[in-house]
């Protein structure tokens, strides 16, 4: 019964998914915008949330079951990955090594940039004007 | 002009028919009603394994696309069969990629309290991420179709998926760079960032955020709740800024 009696917010929240997702592909369309439509749906949805002052709780339902399904929504694209004939061997070797070796970097960089700059600003904001 | 703005639409509307007309085809090993069981079945096996062997590796989009491919093999479907047999869950991807928003309106506040670091820090790690594998993979002499797969390697899966689609570039590689990725990130990442002294949560969690998406932000919410809000903070931010960025740039 509590299902039944949730049911109208569930399809409110599906709805404005979907919503948003097809209002982005149309924007994007219309003025040949360089984004995916539904990234400019995702953009719109955040900023009519921020506008809205809250979560809506259909929405936010809806949108925890998908995003724990996520991985099962993307498994047909991912499954593709075994199908792929048409990489030669040195193909491989680069994707591979530049995944590997690419990720250890970009994550070591981007976590000491941001720790850098959080110590400073934590300095900054204690009143601290060290002439760094 | 006003035609042309509601093609999204009607195209959306051929999807949503194909995906009925597939189901209404007689039944064989390519049927949505044998594929969508096998996918679901898949998945749910590979999160029962990952959650009892709590490894990265092992990551339900790494297990349960195997689990899957296992079962294709088996019963003899190629790809198209496969995918025809999918159609629900494209279906899906773009919903998904505008529920992403809701995590991002949860953890916007925190945003406000570090500031300006964090804009920073994202602004230039949603750059790195793929600058560095795109480098590394030039000169070892990879390919057009392997340049453009690895621009989206950080980005979490329905976002890449799109803008390779926008891109022509090879979706099922740009699904497999991502996730393969992630899991890197999600292994060596944290054990990486403790060699290096990196003890704030928060850096942490935005690190693998940043650039191991959905996969490190799982790895993140193991470590604690507040290194997985960045985490999944950093994410979504850096998809959004990504699929700003890179077209513009692809198309300089």
């Amino acid at each position: 019964m509590s299902f039944l009696r949730a049911l109208p917010r569930w399809l409110l929240g599906a709805g404005l998914l979907l919503a948003f997702d097809l209002t982005g592909r149309v924007l994007v369309a219309a003025l040949s915008l360089p984004l995916p439509g539904p990234v400019l749906g995702m953009l719109l949805l955040l900023i009519a949330m921020m506008l809205y002052g809250r979560v809506p709780r259909g929405l936010g339902l809806v949108g925890e079951q998908i995003l724990r399904l996520l991985v099962l929504i993307f498994l047909p694209a991912t499954v593709g990955i075994y199908f792929l004939r048409d990489l030669s061997g040195g193909d491989w070797i680069a994707l591979i090594v530049a995944m590997v070796v690419g990720t250890l970097i970009s994550i070591a960089l981007t976590a000491l940039l941001l720790n850098h700059l959080i110590r400073r600003s934590g300095r900054d904001g204690e009143g601290g004007n060290d002439g760094e | 002009m006003a035609s042309n703005a509601f093609t999204p639409l009607r195209e959306w509307l051929a999807q949503v028919q194909q995906v009925a007309i597939n189901f209404a085809e007689p039944l064989s090993f390519a049927h949505p009603l044998v594929i969508l069981p096998l996918n679901i079945l898949g998945f749910w096996l590979a999160l029962k394994i990952y959650r009892r062997a709590g490894t990265p590796i092992l990551h339900p989009v790494v297990g349960g696309s195997l689990l899957v491919f296992a079962g294709l093999l088996l019963m003899n479907v190629d790809f198209a069969g496969y995918q025809r047999g999918s159609g629900l869950l494209y279906l899906l991807l773009g919903p998904a990629v505008v529920a992403l928003a809701i995590p991002l309106k949860q953890n916007l506040t925190m945003v406000r309290r570090v500031g300006w670091p964090l804009i920073l820090g994202l602004a230039v790690g949603a750059i790195l991420a793929p600058l560095v594998a795109v480098l590394i993979a030039m000169l070892l002499n990879g390919s057009a179709a392997v340049l453009i797969a690895l621009t989206t390697k950080s980005v979490t899966t329905p976002v890449a998926l799109a803008l390779t689609e926008q891109m022509n570039g090879i979706q099922s590689l740009a699904a497999g760079v991502v996730a393969f990725t992630g899991v890197v990130g999600a292994v060596c990442g944290p054990a990486l960032l403790k060699l290096l002294g990196i003890t704030d949560e928060r850096v942490t969690g935005f690190a693998l955020g940043v650039n191991a998406h959905a996969i490190g932000t799982v790895r993140a919410l193991e470590i604690s709740a507040l290194c997985g809000a960045f985490s999944a903070l950093a994410m979504g931010l850096c998809g959004a800024l990504t699929a700003l960025l890179l077209p513009v740039l692809i198309s300089a």
